[in-house]
């Protein structure tokens, strides 16, 4: 890349910065899946504690239908509001500056503790592999703020070679999936996996396949952050849509082989309560081989989640920043690497902090519940979009099928997870939402006033139907 | 395992070069270059909106 | 016509405490269900599974090769009992769930009727004024 080619020429005739457009499919799979994937390595199985292990496969399957509610609807408008943010520039301009404020702080709180959840992985790993090697006092704390300092630095650097590492560790740790699935015969499965006598009846009745939905969303969650590369990618239109369908095709095939082979190998009131279940599940293969491969991918997709989140992260903040929904001060772009520097930076003390707060549950609840909130807010934000603009009077980059059928379902299956998350952690449930009511009020009373109104609409579209 | 002990301390040495190296860089950048110009990047600015432009769609 | 709004400028010092009263919501509804129940928010309890004091596999309902690969976790039917009796409590409180609904849908009224409002200001400006 030349300097040539990464400026352009601004409508007022001075220079101006842009993020670097630089990203191709592979880099939007790379990143939608990288932050996902860690999902099938652990936390997935809190469903099986919640629901039994056939409760939480019927929960995989009606949460990846959700999830292919949310990236068709994502698709069709993502590829026509192609900026950074992503749903937070939807939200703009199609709902409102309130609606856009809510959903900008969803991505922001979502991907920051999820991303302190995945460095708080990666010390765990390392703790376990001290304790097996004979030494039981590691303090995981230097492991974990070295984690979140190596990939803000690599985000810092540029936006290019951070989503090209992250398709390598992504790749290698789906890769270590399959390979541990075709170690265990998967020709011959009465031979080497006991889902006969393994699986019961489910424990809670179907009362509680439906508490499963909760955690039944970390098997595909995050994948919808795919948009935040929008400003980035060559040719947004078309690379988004590909790179965030064959992602969620990579999490459907992925979500399935692990069901299949933790609940084959594992009691599932064990799986239930793992906290690294597919290293676990290669711990009963007797094979070292496969148990090192699963631990090397375990800590990959660990890292490779976190690097995505702070990538998302840091663009949604920016573009909070750009429009002063946030201050200005973290709308800026970095004139050599491109990136959204300052939002990076201011990021990762907070992530460090929610890492070693101690609240893992509540932290991981809060970046789940935010998630939830996105999809119910994409549910309406779609009906409207096609409402305000109807086909055929923007160009669109996708239009995705039985419109409005999907986002009737995604609304559905928001409200059975709401229900899921109250049974059990209705407290949390509470609690964050008070947070964001909070927040919404004091956002219209105090913070609104320091945003252009009419600026925030950069789209060229004409006119919305009824305005 | 005295291993351990010093693979700790390098790593928060580690870490705390690269976020000195990223501190200093922000404060390097922000003092070299206008805010105006650090703060100039703009929404959108894709080729699709320019399709659009070209059929035009705005006002 | 009208004319555009002009917002203020912003002192530094203004930013700094509006991303401080942020992050400190933020932190107060973390600790938020700690504070306020001591299940850290997480309804779980153990079941009676096991009479007297000789915990063995057949009491807690594992067959052979559950009890094998419960072993080659490393545990034994007394380290097994605790993960396996433990339970979620599922039993609904209907005034909980009707104030939990309620929030959330009061939340999404206000957020979409406030948004309406101003959007009509950011469609206005965009489109009616120069």
């Amino acid at each position: 890349m030349t300097a040539q080619d990464t400026t352009a020429q601004g409508g007022g005739g001075g220079e101006r910065l842009y993020l670097l457009k630089v990203l191709g499919p592979v880099h939007v799979w790379a990143l939608g899946v990288g932050i996902v994937l860690v999902g099938e390595y652990m936390g997935w199985n809190f469903s099986v504690g919640k629901g039994g292990a056939l409760g939480s496969l019927i929960a995989c399957w009606i949460i990846g239908l959700l999830y292919t509610c949310v990236a068709m609807i994502d698709s069709e408008v993502t590829s026509t509001v192609a900026a950074a943010g992503g749903q937070y520039a939807q939200a703009k301009h199609i709902i409102g500056p309130l609606m856009a404020f809510n959903v900008g702080l969803y991505l922001v709180m979502a991907y920051t503790m999820l991303e302190a959840a995945d460095a708080l992985v990666v010390g765990d790993l390392l703790v376990q592999v001290a304790a097996e090697t004979g030494y039981a006092a590691l303090d995981p704390k230097p492991f974990v703020v070295l984690t979140i300092a190596i990939l803000a630095w690599l985000n810092y650097r540029g936006v290019f070679m951070t989503l090209t590492v992250n398709f390598v560790i992504t790749a290698i740790a789906f890769i270590a999936i399959i390979l541990l699935f075709l170690g265990l015969n998967p020709w011959n499965p009465s031979e080497s996996l006991f889902h006969k006598q393994l699986l019961t009846d489910l424990p809670y009745g179907w009362i509680g396949v439906v508490a499963a939905l909760q955690f039944g969303m970390w098997y595909y969650l995050g994948i919808e952050g795919t948009c935040q590369a929008a400003e980035e990618v060559r040719s947004a239109g078309r690379s988004i849509p590909l790179g965030t369908m064959s992602g969620m095709m990579t999490l459907l095939i992925a979500a399935s082989l692990t069901w299949f082979l933790a609940s084959g190998l594992l009691p599932w009131e064990y799986l239930g309560q793992s906290g690294v279940p597919l290293y676990d599940t290669s711990r009963m293969t007797d094979s070292n081989g496969l148990q090192v491969l699963l631990f090397i991918g375990t800590l990959f997709a660990a890292v490779a989640s976190a690097n995505g989140c702070i990538n998302d992260a840091a663009r949604a903040w920016f573009s909070m920043g750009r429009d002063r929904y946030m201050p200005i001060w973290f709308g800026a772009v970095h004139p050599k690497y491109r990136t959204p520097f300052r939002s990076i930076v201011f990021l990762i003390p907070i992530a460090v902090s929610f890492a070693f707060t101690g609240l893992l549950d509540q932290v991981i609840t809060f970046s789940i519940l935010s998630g939830l909130l996105g999809y119910t807010f994409m549910s309406f934000n779609v009906v409207k979009f096609r409402n305000k603009w109807p086909l055929g009077t923007i160009k669109r980059g996708y239009v995705h099928p039985f419109h409005p059928i999907p986002a009737i379902l995604l609304l559905t299956l928001c409200s059975a997870t709401y229900f899921a998350t109250f049974l059990g952690y209705g407290t949390s449930l509470i609690s964050i939402m008070i947070f964001y009511i909070v927040a919404s009020v004091w956002f219209a009373m105090h913070r609104y006033r320091f945003v252009y109104r009419g600026d925030q609409f950069t789209m060229p579209w004409p006119r919305p139907i009824g305005h | 395992m005295i291993f351990w002990e010093i693979f700790s301390y390098a790593a928060w040495a580690l870490a705390a070069l690269l976020l000195g190296w990223m501190l200093l860089d922000l404060i390097k950048v922000s003092k070299d270059y206008s805010e105006e110009f650090l703060l100039s990047a703009r929404e959108g600015a894709d080729e699709l909106l320019q399709q659009d432009h070209a059929q035009g769609g705005k006002k | 016509m009208q004319k555009r709004y002009q917002p203020p400028r912003q002192s530094g010092l203004g930013q700094f405490l509006d991303c401080v009263f942020l992050l400190a919501i933020v932190y107060a509804s973390l600790l938020a269900p700690i504070v306020l129940d001591f299940g850290g928010g997480v309804n779980k309890h153990q079941v009676d599974m096991v009479q007297g004091e000789q915990v063995t596999w057949e009491a807690l309902g594992q067959n052979e090769v559950m009890q094998a690969q419960w072993q080659k976790l490393g545990y034994d039917a007394e380290g097994a009992a605790e993960i396996i009796t433990s339970r979620f409590d599922y039993s609904i409180d209907p005034l909980a769930l009707v104030i939990t609904a309620a929030v959330i849908i009061g939340y999404f009224v206000f957020i979409l009727k406030v948004s309406a409002k101003e959007y009509r200001d950011v469609i206005r400006e965009n489109f009616d004024t120069d």
